[in-house]
Order: C-alpha cells, then structure tokens, then sequence
C-alpha cells in the first residue's frame, strides 16, 4: 500500500520537471477534463440552486418563527404570571381589609355589649335600691303608726290613772291623736 | 519500483528511479478506465460529494442542528454573509449567493483533495477547472456591469472619471486590459499555481523522504529521508491552509468583481 502510495507522489513529482519538457500540455485545459469539470460544477450549482438555498432559507425562517413564537408565549407566561401576581395582592389586600374590619366590628360588638351590661347593671341596682328605700320606708310609717298608737294609747291610760275614771275613750283617743297630728305638722 | 512507472509507457525499470513520461496528462491516465483519467473521475466525485454534503446537511431543515449541519449551515452562511452580501451588497448580493457558494464548496473540497490521503491529488491543479471557473466569473461580472449600468459600464472603464483628461487614455487602456484580460487570468492562475506549486512540494518531499527512508540512497542516507519526511509534513499541514485560502479567495475576488461592475467605482 505505502509503495503505491510513494509511487504516486513520485509520479506526481513528474509534473513539476516535466513542465520544462512539455510545458504546455499543463497550460491548456484536456478537453475532456474541461467538460468534466463543466458538468461537475453544473451538478454542484443544480444542487446549491434547487435544493440548498431554499432548504437553507427554510431553516432560517422555521427556527426565527420558533425563537419568535417561543418569545410570544413566554412574554404571555409572563404577562399572565403578572396579572395572576396583582390578582392575588389585590385578594390579599381584601382579606386583610376584612379581617381588621371583622375585628374592629367584634370590638364594637364588645363595647357595645359592655356598655349594655354596665347600664342594665346599673339599672337593675338603683331599682334595687329604690325599692330598699321604699321598702325602708314603708316600714318606718308603718312603724311610726303603731308607735303613735302605742303612744295614744299609753298616754291615755296615763292620763286615765291620773284623772281618775270617766274620761269619754272616744273622744279623748280623738285628742290625743289630733295633738299628735299637730306634732307632726311642727316637725314637718 | 515497478509502480512508479504506472503511466510511463516505455522505462528502464532496472536502472532508473524515476521515470519521465512523454507528455504530462499521462500521470492522469488510468489504465483501465478508456477515456476516464484520474482528473475526471475526481472531478465528478468532488462534486457528488459537494452535493452529498449539501443535501444531508440541509435536508432535515432542523431547528436544533447537528453537529454535522451546523458545520454546513455555517459553511453556507459564511459565504451569503461574509461573501456575497458582505461584498456585493445586501440588494444584488443574493443573486450571486448560489454561484459563489457552489463555486466555494467546490473549489474548498477540490483543493482539499491535496491533502486527502488515497486521493493526495487536487483537481484544481490541472487548468481545465480554473479556466472554466474563471471564465464563468468573466462572463457573469461582465453581464452585471452591462446591466446594471448598461454602456457606462463600458465607458466608465475606457474614459475613468476622477482621472486627469491628461492620462485617461492611459488608464482607460489598462483599466480594460487588466478588467477583461487580467483578471480572468490571474483568477485562474492563482488557483491552479498554487495548488500545482504545493502540490509538487508536498509530493517532492514526501517522496524523496520516503525514497531516503528505504535505503535506496544508501543507509548512511536514511536521517536525511528522515528529515525530508519531517519537512514534507510539515508542509503538508501548510497545504491545508493553502486549500482553504485559494478557495475563499477565488469566491472572495468573483464576489470583488462583480461588485466593481454593480457598484461602478466613483
């Protein structure tokens, strides 16, 4: 293999020494050689022209719709991630609105029932006490009425021992309750 | 070393190491394939395989490339961008962008041919394919010129504006000479020279290193072999470079051409 190899280097290194002898055979074109090469190159520009331009330019135009179109639907992720972000400030926000309205109201609600029961309570002992001081004095009248009775009565026997007898009980009773009425108009 | 005289007819295989062939397009024939010589089977396979690469570098249309694609796409990129838009313009650049890209691709894997082992030969240096080429520039910067600015073209060139009255005749003549004469000339040359000139290098020392290499200079002359081997390497990984470069270059001054007839200078 590598003898024929250094054979054709050999054989090619002719080219160069034979120049001088026959110089021209170098410089123009075999015949056959050029229509080779004609319809080589016409193979090569067929293919460049019918299949690889518009096959390049497919490509192109395919890969800058995808980057376009990949670009399209992430800046819609994004403006959708955006509205989806203020959407849920805005419940947040609501929700705290509510909830320190919910508290403030339950501390109304707690005043308020507070106050209630501090005026029901307040209500109910000044009854209580209006109806102690009724009752109070209820029992002093009915008190100062049996003490003025008891008093009528003993002054009358008093005034009966000291008369001697037949003092008119009627009309001396009349009297004495009369000076007693009397005294309590003076007190009064 | 009876394989060294695969093309020459008549060698003294006994006494000879090299033998010189009587015309140069023996060392491209093949014994057995008629009329089909090395050159034009190589020819054709360069652009099967240009047309192989395209169509499964491009056919899946992908939006997540391959490794694979994305060296076609770039390749492919690289001359509508950096080429023929880059150079002709954004408004007339497309128009020219499948010629220079088939012209690029073919010429980048014709000139690779040199450095690919078991073929080691580039097509671009036998002149019938930069001749063509050449040509095909020629006619297509001449169309442009005439139909994008019609007569002036011509004119433009004859009777240069911004030039003294004085030496207009002067610079028209060599304007016209080194537009329609030197150009196509030089754009072919280029190519073919410096493809032939690396290749001759490549195989000269490769094949003297190989010669030295196997004793048949004497063994005392191995560790000279050895060092053209070395060299021949080195100058191997420089063909590549070579490769690339004739091949941007001959699309890089098609598109330059095209574009002074397009664009007329001011």
């Amino acid at each position: 293999m590598l003898k024929v190899y250094a054979a054709q280097l050999l054989l090619a290194v002719e080219v160069g020494e034979e120049a001088e002898a026959s110089g021209t055979d170098l410089l123009l074109p075999a015949q056959s050689e050029l229509i080779a090469g004609i319809i080589a190159f016409i193979i090569v520009f067929v293919v460049v022209w019918k299949f690889a331009v518009p096959a390049l330019n497919e490509t192109l135009e395919k890969r800058q719709s995808a980057i376009k179109g990949e670009q399209e639907a992430a800046a819609a992720e994004r403006a959708e991630a955006a509205s989806l972000r203020e959407q849920y400030q805005k419940d947040i926000a609501n929700a705290e609105a509510k909830a320190s309205e919910i508290v403030e109201a339950g501390r109304k609600d707690g005043m308020a029932a507070k106050a209630d029961i501090i005026a029901k309570a307040e209500t109910e002992a000044s009854a209580i006490k209006e109806r102690a001081q009724a009752e109070a004095a209820g029992e002093r009248e009915r008190a100062e009425g049996a003490l003025r009775r008891e008093v009528a009565s003993l002054s009358l026997d008093i005034a009966e021992k000291v008369v001697g007898s037949g003092l008119d009980r009627g009309a001396s009773q009349a009297l004495v309750d009369e000076f007693i009425a009397d005294l309590d108009g003076a007190q009064a | 070393m009876e394989q060294l005289i695969l093309a020459v007819e008549v060698c003294d295989t006994a006494n000879e190491i090299i033998c010189v062939p009587n015309s140069v397009n023996e060392l491209f024939e093949l014994p057995f394939a008629g009329f089909l010589n090395r050159t034009i089977i190589l020819t054709i396979f360069a652009a099967l395989l240009v047309a192989a690469m395209l169509f499964f570098g491009l056919r899946r249309r992908s939006l997540v490339p391959s490794k694979f694609e994305i060296i076609v796409e770039s390749m492919v990129t690289f001359v509508r961008d950096e080429i023929s838009v880059g150079i002709i313009g954004k408004e007339h650049g497309l128009k020219y962008f499948p010629y220079l890209l088939s012209l690029f691709l073919f010429l980048l894997v014709g000139n690779l041919f040199s450095v690919t082992p078991f073929i080691m030969f580039p097509v671009t240096s036998r002149i019938g394919l930069p001749i063509f080429l050449a040509l095909v520039t020629w006619v297509l910067f001449v169309l442009a010129g005439f139909k994008e600015q019609g007569f002036g073209y011509l004119k433009g060139l004859v009777w240069p504006p911004g030039v003294p009255v004085g030496i207009k005749p002067l610079v028209g003549i060599i304007e016209l000479v080194s537009v329609f004469l030197v150009r196509p000339f030089s754009l072919a040359v280029r190519l073919f020279a410096n493809l032939v000139a690396g290749h001759v290098m490549l195989s000269l020392l490769l094949a003297s290193g190989w010669v030295f290499l196997s004793g048949a200079g004497g063994l005392g002359k191995v560790p000279i072999g050895f060092g053209w081997f070395t060299l021949g390497l080195g100058i191997y990984l420089f063909e590549i470079l070579v490769a690339v470069l004739q091949a941007y270059i001959f699309t890089l001054l098609s598109a330059v051409y095209i574009q002074t007839s397009v664009h007329p200078e001011h």
